[in-house]
């Protein structure tokens, strides 16, 4: 038998150094059945009790090096059924003796074999997932469930989860190899929100929109808190939610002539909460027709000079559908200033006015 | 074992690579893979205590979580990627959309060649980062944790993990219910 | 540790400091890394010799794998400090038993050195270099240091080919 392996090694070798002449790298092959040759010659390692004769003859002179015996790589006892993650429980660099695959690894001219896993620094290199076979992956998995907890049921759909936790706070961790785990990205917290979940009305929605500026998108509707001012994610994300608090009360507060009105009902109400003082900005009394975003009938010039025009009006001559001609009026007014003005628009406007002063030709 | 308690017996034990906020997943570590260990540091074992106390009472919830893979060499994340999707199907969590972006991130320095002068010979040298993506939906806190912690605990060398993680949150109550009850108008 | 690599002060503050202008032609050729071929064609390389450094990445990889390089990557210069500084003190204290390069992988905050040595050290030797190793790196460091080492049985076994 160890001929015939012989004679193999032999011819195959023949053929190696015919395709690479100058090279004598092991192959796992060659070096495989060398290590099969030497445990079959010696099945037990012999303890060597009593020192060697001629040796010590001459122990006077130089001692003889003896060197250790190696033994041959385990991964030839490995029985094929073995338990493989407790052969490889964590992660650690490729050890060619631990591991019974037939490996090569590296470049070679074309028709060369690759130099084998023996001695091979390449497969060392190289990040390996011995530790993370589906066996292993399962088996801590099945381990790691009991600190698992489910989803609640209820919760199944974007919807409800927005109707329920409307506040969105985004973090990240980072990982990386280094001494230290500190990363000073972590710190940055994200607070969103959106904007038609507060119930705001129009006043505040508007003092709100003046606060934040850009961190609102009219779009998706959503309002973005970035903090990353204070040194630790704790701090970041109470201050991103002080923020979010004092905009929302701040814009919730009412201008100076009705603050003053329903100051005693808020302070009989918010006895309570201290920290509540109704503030009022100067500015908010200044907003004139001009500042508005979009035209709002509501105590605009047209409806005053309207209200004249009633006042002068003859009773007699006031029709029975006169508030229903004034909404109209007012309705065709406002989408004649909000959305532009085009040939429908014009004739709309102009047949409310005609309805309006009682004209029918 | 040893490898786990080397690990953790080191001053920097903690591997999330946060500020301060969550302390208790040291505790949880040693819950997880040190249930024979006598761990000498009194902040931890206080810590795991608290830990068994508060948990359940007060679970966070993640609607979606980003785990931003880099590395140089994509061989490595494709095959981390693969791990951390199998791991994810044994604990019964949801895999949103998983993706890669079609190229490499390439850091070129263009050098000269010599060390001062010949302009037109240059040297060019390369630092590649491969990205991967992978999204999960709708964890609970301890899911959570317990998701990150193994699969970042076997993250491969020269692999930086980036997890962003997007938490609901209730309107705090003074929102909720403020002026509610008052009509100014 | 820095110490280590600086060469101490003391002694030359003696001697006047010479910085002398390189006057001579720079030397365009890019050689580093690369072998000659003798005309005997006998002189042994491994695998990682025999690929010249524009192969890193094809043929051959990286002989230190952390994530310093990578976009954001933090502490890239200490951590390149801090690994010539590994690669000499092993080269040194494993005198003439390395028969590959040193392989520094970094993973969170363990690091750990591969390598291919000899088999001829006596075994109580050997551990007591790993230990020491370990102990060592790991108290300057400040990192658990871990020492994965593949033997051989001689130097020759490691040779990928001859020029």
């Amino acid at each position: 038998m160890s001929a015939i392996v012989n004679l193999r090694v032999f011819r195959n070798f023949q053929q190696f150094v015919s395709i690479r002449p100058i090279s004598n790298y092991p192959t796992s092959f060659s070096k495989n059945a060398e290590i099969q040759k030497v445990e079959e010659e010696e099945e037990f390692r012999s303890l060597d009790l009593s020192p060697n004769k001629s040796l010590n003859v001459r122990s006077f002179g130089r001692k003889l090096y003896k060197r250790a015996v190696v033994p041959p790589p385990r991964s030839h006892k490995m029985p094929v059924d073995q338990d493989w993650p407790s052969v490889w429980p964590v992660p650690r660099t490729f050890h060619p003796a631990s591991v019974p695959l037939p490996l090569n690894q590296g470049w070679v001219n074309p028709g060369a074999t690759p130099p084998g896993k023996f001695a091979n620094a390449e497969l060392m290199k190289i990040p390996n997932f011995l530790h993370l076979t589906p066996p292993a992956i399962e088996r801590q998995c099945k381990a790691l469930k009991k600190f698992c907890t489910e989803w609640p049921k209820e919760l199944n759909t974007t919807e409800k989860i927005d109707h329920h936790f409307p506040i969105k706070i985004i973090t990240s961790d980072y990982l990386h190899s280094s001494p230290s785990l500190r990363d000073a990205r972590a710190r940055i917290v994200t607070l969103q929100l959106k904007l038609s979940t507060l119930k705001l009305d129009s006043h505040a929605k508007d003092k709100l929109l003046r606060l934040v500026k850009e961190r609102y998108n009219p779009e998706t509707d959503m309002l973005t808190i970035v903090s990353e001012r204070c040194p630790l994610r704790k701090q970041n994300l109470d201050y991103a939610m002080y923020l979010l608090n004092v905009l929302v009360s701040e814009s919730r507060v009412r201008p100076n002539n009705f603050a003053k009105q329903q100051l005693h009902i808020v302070c009989v109400l918010c006895a309570n909460r201290a920290e509540f003082i109704p503030k009022t900005e100067p500015w908010e009394n200044e907003k004139c027709e001009a500042d508005m975003e979009k035209y709002v009938w509501e105590g605009s010039q047209s409806q005053r000079t309207l209200e004249q025009l009633l006042k002068r009006m003859p009773d007699r001559e006031k029709a029975q559908d006169l508030p229903e001609v004034i909404e109209q009026y007012s309705r065709n007014v406002t989408h004649f200033h909000n959305e532009g003005e085009d040939a429908e628009k014009v004739n709309a406007y102009k047949e409310s006015v005609k309805k309006l002063l009682g004209l029918n030709a | 074992m040893s490898y786990y308690l080397r690990v953790i017996n080191s001053p920097f034990s903690n591997i999330l690579g946060e500020n301060g906020m969550l302390r208790s997943v040291i505790s949880k570590k040693i819950l997880l893979f040190g249930n024979n260990l006598n761990c000498t540091r009194p902040s931890s074992t206080s810590n795991s205590e608290g830990l068994k106390k508060s948990s359940g009472s007060n679970d966070m919830l993640y609607q979606s979580v980003e785990v931003e893979m880099r590395s140089g060499e994509p061989a490595v994340l494709l095959s981390y990627e693969w791990f951390a999707s199998y791991a994810a199907n044994q604990l019964g969590i949801t895999i949103g959309k998983c993706w890669a972006p079609p190229k490499a991130h390439h850091n070129r320095l263009t050098l000269l060649k010599s060390v001062h002068i010949y302009k037109k010979h240059r040297v060019q040298y390369e630092v590649r980062t491969y990205f991967r993506h992978m999204t999960y939906e709708r964890l609970t806190e301890s899911t959570l944790k317990t998701f990150l912690e193994y699969i970042q605990r076997n993250v491969p060398e020269g692999v930086a993990l980036k997890i962003t993680k997007k938490s609901v949150v209730n309107l705090p109550s003074q929102l909720a219910d403020e002026f509610q009850s008052v009509n100014f108008k | 540790m820095l110490r280590a690599l600086v060469q101490s002060t003391d002694k030359v503050a003696v001697v006047p400091q010479l910085r002398q202008f390189h006057a001579s032609a720079a030397c365009c050729k890019v050689q580093s890394g690369r072998y000659k071929i003798t005309p005997k064609r006998d002189r042994p390389l491994t695998y990682e010799m025999a690929n010249p450094p524009h192969f890193i990445a094809h043929r051959k990889s990286w002989n230190s794998w952390d994530t310093t390089t990578l976009l954001d990557g933090q502490r890239a210069a200490e951590t390149a400090v801090e690994d010539v500084f590994i690669r000499r003190f092993v080269t040194g204290t494993w005198h003439d038993q390395f028969c590959s390069e040193i392989i520094i992988k970094r993973q969170h905050n363990l690091i750990r050195i591969a390598g291919i040595i000899k088999q001829g050290l006596a075994v109580r030797k050997m551990y007591f270099l790993i230990g020491y190793t370990e102990e060592l790196l790991s108290n300057w460091l400040q990192c658990p240091v871990k020492l994965e080492l593949q033997t051989v049985e001689n130097k020759e076994s490691t040779i990928f080919k001859y020029i």
